[in-house]
């Protein structure tokens, strides 16, 4: 890790406005919106009420933005020539991509806990301090995954632009994950297979050992959706990589 | 303290011993496969040596292989086949230890970056940054240090990733087509700051396509198309195959018997005749135009410069940019200059 590329990579990300609105700003404006809609009988959901639940989901479409924007940055980078002028210096290529995972850690955490400073005063409550910390070291551990998607779509595309199209995307596979919204039925039994499904049940697992309603989903159903989705997206990266090197 | 001593001793470690082997490469070969184009090989078998402190010119049309070939010298990337040695080592290592450093083609800055931003964190990564005011200054951006890359001119990027090649204080700077994007003075004050530079010690060696920068600052002239090397030799010579001017002019009768009588001048080649309209090319252009103007009573002179297509004309008898087979045919005599068929497998 090389302290100056964490502290410039830090600024730069920060003074990009329009991923920032995505990071920052957005979850915690849906937090005060569907908190007040929903959550405004403070009732309470598992082992917290109804805003904590909002909150870490929130939480989570936030911090899968965040990796995706700065892991799919990180290729876009390289591909623009970045890459070359780092590859004249002594850095290694595990130095970079230690500098850009922490990077990425920091934003994740920074944004989360934001978010989780205007829920306090907002009214999200949970029974232990425990809940909170379970909670917030697996949405940040659990972004990785959209750091693998974002790293997926920069290398195939190639572009910044597709990049951001990935990170808005994921609005839309937040809807049909069940983050945003309750879902039932047929989209429930849909939303089992998208991508955002598994991160966000883990990442609601300590205030809800897996309930959404009567049903539970048990820690392999969850763990697996991730682990499935994370080899997906790990193959997609490999193939893209293969076939850059084929095309010069 | 101890970020002072490790910039001192990069410092301090002097210029190369002037003769030392900065460069050699034995039959490089870099094939690439390109869609639609099948395989083919950007660098086709070069060969060369390059001793410390000599300045040299890669010069070559677009698409020669000039970048490719620089790669390879850097350690971007493998050749496909052959060896090539930097400073007895790799020439990535050779970058790893700062004994080689490079300004690359345009691009390659994050546009979203301060100046001073890009020169921070590239020190660091070289462990220079104690050496950044210094380039800095070299360089002439302390004024834009706060200037956001978006901001800044071709030239002044340019300049940027001039300071960035010095920050680990190499032997050997590497210039790929580096007055892209400058206009006449940008480029006249860029090799001036490079002229200074090479006063130093330091070997550089630059790729360009334009025939006067390599004929201006290079000692030592290395002409490729089509990733094969045409010539190889100090910069005086080369420059003599290539000084040819052609001359054209307007008679008002009897066209062909000028053409007969200049074609037996000498040092008067390649005489052609368009209607009243006659060009030849000659290595001495004001005698020739004294006598145009004087006893063969012609009108409407016009001189012109070789243009590196004229020069690989001449010293290739081929086009640049057509096939990869060198004819050595109309190659003009020279002993110490070496028309190369090396480089032809």
């Amino acid at each position: 890790m090389n302290s100056t590329l964490v502290r410039i990579d830090l600024s730069r990300h920060l003074r990009d406005v329009m991923n920032m609105m995505f990071v920052l700003v957005l979850p915690v404006f849906m937090y005060l919106i569907f908190g007040n809609i929903f959550g405004d009988s403070d009732e309470a959901v598992g082992r917290g009420n109804l805003k904590f639940y909002i909150m870490v989901s929130m939480a989570a479409y936030g911090a899968a933005v965040a990796a995706t924007g700065i892991a799919g940055s990180a290729a876009t980078e390289q591909i623009e020539g970045w890459g070359r002028q780092l590859a004249l210096t002594r850095m290694t290529p595990r130095v970079f991509v230690a500098s850009k995972a922490v990077v990425a850690l920091l934003i994740a955490t920074a944004a989360t806990l934001v978010l989780f400073g205007v829920a306090v005063i907002n009214g999200a409550q949970a029974d232990s301090v425990l809940v909170w910390l379970f909670c917030l070291i697996v949405i940040v551990v659990g972004s990785a995954l959209f750091g693998l998607y974002g790293l997926a779509v920069a290398l195939w595309f190639k572009s910044n632009s597709a990049l951001s199209t990935a990170a808005a995307g994921l609005t839309f596979l937040a809807f049909l994950g069940n983050v945003f919204i309750p879902l039932n039925g047929t989209m429930l039994t849909v939303a089992k297979f998208t991508p955002m499904y598994g991160y966000v049940g883990l990442v609601r697992y300590p205030l809800t050992d897996g309930y959404n309603g009567d049903i539970q989903d048990p820690v392999w159903l969850l763990l697996a959706n991730l682990v499935g989705w994370a080899a997906i997206f790990a193959l997609w990266c490999l193939l893209a990589v293969r076939r850059t090197r084929e095309r010069r | 303290m101890i970020m002072m001593n490790t910039t001192r001793r990069r410092q301090n470690h002097g210029r190369s011993p002037t003769g030392e082997q900065v460069l050699e490469a034995v039959d490089l070969i870099k094939t690439f496969q390109v869609r639609g184009r099948g395989r083919f090989n950007a660098v086709d078998g070069v060969s060369f040596t390059i001793h410390a402190g000599e300045v040299l010119a890669l010069l070559g049309p677009n698409g020669a292989g000039k970048t490719t070939a620089i790669d390879m010298m850097l350690g971007l990337t493998e050749p496909t086949s052959g060896r090539i040695t930097s400073f007895g080592t790799t020439p990535r290592r050779a970058v790893q230890n700062g004994r080689s450093s490079a300004v690359l083609q345009t691009g390659g800055l994050l546009h979203d970056m301060t100046v001073n931003e890009v020169i921070d964190v590239i020190a660091s990564l070289h462990r220079s940054s104690g050496r950044a005011g210094h380039v800095k200054e070299l360089a002439e951006l302390t004024r834009i240090g706060k200037q956001k890359i978006s901001k800044c001119s071709g030239g002044e990027q340019q300049r940027i990733k001039f300071a960035l090649a010095l920050l680990p204080d190499p032997d050997l700077l590497v210039l790929d087509e580096p007055t892209t994007g400058m206009d006449v003075n940008a480029r006249r004050a860029f090799w001036d700051t490079m002229k200074r530079d090479a006063e130093s010690g330091r070997t550089i060696i630059f790729a360009t396509h334009y025939l006067e920068e390599a004929q201006d600052f290079a000692q030592r002239i290395v002409l490729i198309s089509d990733g094969q090397i045409r010539a190889n030799g100090p910069t005086h010579e080369v420059q003599a195959m290539t000084s040819g001017r052609t001359v054209s002019f307007t008679v008002d009768a009897d066209a062909d018997a000028v053409v007969s009588s200049l074609a037996q001048e000498p040092g008067v080649t390649a005489v052609t005749r368009n209607g009243n309209r006659i060009q030849g090319t000659t290595a001495d252009s004001d005698a020739l135009v004294v006598q145009i103007l004087g006893q063969i009573g012609g009108r409407d002179v016009e001189v012109t410069a070789p243009s590196l297509e004229n020069a690989f004309v001449a010293l290739t008898g081929h086009q640049a940019q057509t096939g990869p087979q060198a004819s050595t045919g109309n190659q003009p005599e020279s002993e110490a200059t070496t028309i190369d068929a090396d480089g032809v497998r």
